[in-house]
């Protein structure tokens, strides 16, 4: 388990990306069986890469979404409340990996 | 009187070196990162990961690592457009004027093997 220091978080893609990866990728696969699969590659190719993982002390970590998300999705038809149902389950289990990841 | 190409192809090495010292793991999956375009004068480069990366659920995150860690590490470089070409590599208000269908599935883009 890697010994998390929230102060080279700041600097994430160069001291913990090996671990990130595998969070995200847990995350994905995770989603992936639960979900519509072309949805959710969309979110993760059009919305997700524009979001940036943080850590605070009090909200442990966080993922910051681009504005507008549903407006970026093209080349799949979803309706709002489902396409925001299976952003959030992404973004969430995002997290939840990260703290497993990290053990915070 | 090729001083202008030499400093070119200088930053286009050193960008592929970033990608090839930085992140072999892109290769190492079965992926690549191709180098679409250099924009010299504004500093933007423009970058497409291809085969395996398409869709891996890791390909987001790698994006912004090489977004973030190129405009630290190349002072050249100010901006970096990155996708997967799937179809949100045309969001983010990237504006996809790449001349450049030169790089096709960027097997043998980059020149030299990685010594890893």
């Amino acid at each position: 388990m890697t010994e998390f220091d929230p102060a080279k978080f700041e600097d994430k893609y160069v001291h913990y990306f090996p671990e990130l990866q595998q969070a995200y990728k847990n995350a994905f696969s995770r989603i992936n069986e639960r979900y519509d699969s072309s949805l959710v590659h969309a979110i993760d190719q059009q919305v997700l890469n524009e979001s940036e993982p943080f850590y605070d002390e009090e909200d442990g970590f966080w993922i910051e979404l681009p504005d507008d998300p549903y407006d970026r999705i093209t080349g799949v038809v979803v309706d709002r409340e489902r396409f925001e149902t299976v952003l959030e389950a992404h973004v969430e289990a995002i997290e939840s990996e990260l703290e497993r990841v990290f053990d915070v | 009187m090729s001083t202008e190409t030499q400093e070119g192809d200088d930053l286009e090495e050193r960008v592929a070196n970033f990608l090839r010292r930085n992140f072999p793991q892109i290769q190492m999956h079965g992926g690549s990162a191709a180098i679409q375009e250099i924009d010299r004068e504004t500093g933007e480069v423009y970058i497409q990961l291809g085969g395996a990366c398409s869709g891996c659920g890791i390909s987001p995150m790698t994006i912004q690592a090489i977004k973030s860690r190129m405009v630290k590490e190349i002072p050249e470089v100010t901006k970096v457009h990155a996708g997967t070409g799937m179809d949100g590599a045309g969001g983010a208000g990237m504006s996809p004027s790449f001349p450049g269908e030169t790089v096709d599935d960027g097997e043998d883009d980059e020149g030299p093997q990685a010594p890893f």
